[in-house]
């Protein structure tokens, strides 16, 4: 699953430790959900687009 | 809060792993080095050691459940493999020891012993995966 997390870390001057302490998760589970090798559960995904302020659907794209 | 609770269950399973290898080595070694044979005394390390197990098991189910989602699926697969690998080489020794095709039999020790080898393994294998 394709996500926009990258740049929009990027645009808030976050590091990926600064979005994994933030999300309550490791900063490796970050950067493994920013390349796109590990899919977060549900609840991080919500908790990721609640600190973007977003939809879940306007950070995480379907990609299939 | 999570880094937290991750360090005290982790804290909570390096303790009751220590707990276990000490009882383990108690059990073990203790019937020929401190009491000389004596069975109570031996089933007495025997049980306390099987109990302590219970609890190492419990404090890894615990740590399993508090531990990020990216650590518990590498250790989920890990544990996978370990468990494969357990029950293939586990039976396949069964079938060959009732065939009598190896001439001498294998300590029964060896297949836990392999099982660490292997969990070790997936699990180095697995954080290199999501590096």
């Amino acid at each position: 699953m394709k996500n926009r997390i990258t740049d929009l870390r990027a645009e808030h001057g976050w590091t990926q430790a600064d979005l994994a302490q933030r999300a309550g998760v490791s900063r490796q589970t970050i950067n493994a959900i920013e390349t796109g090798k590990f899919d977060p559960s549900l609840p991080l995904a919500f908790r990721l687009a609640r600190l973007f302020d977003l939809k879940i659907e306007e950070l995480f794209l379907d990609d299939q | 809060m999570q880094a937290l609770d991750e360090i005290k269950a982790t804290v909570r399973l390096a303790l009751w792993t220590l707990a276990w290898v000490v009882t383990l080595a108690l059990a073990k070694f203790g019937p020929q080095r401190l009491w000389d044979t004596q069975q109570v005394a031996s089933w007495a390390a025997v049980a306390v050691n099987f109990a302590v197990g219970i609890g190492w098991i419990v404090a890894f189910t615990r740590f399993l459940r508090v531990i990020d989602e990216l650590q518990r699926k590498i250790m989920q697969d890990a544990l996978a493999v370990t468990l494969g690998v357990g029950w293939v080489v586990g039976f396949a020794y069964v079938v060959v020891d009732a065939g009598e095709l190896v001439a001498r039999d294998v300590d029964i020790a060896v297949l836990p012993a392999l099982m660490g080898v292997v969990f070790v393994i997936a699990f180095v294998v697995g954080r290199i995966r999501y590096r």
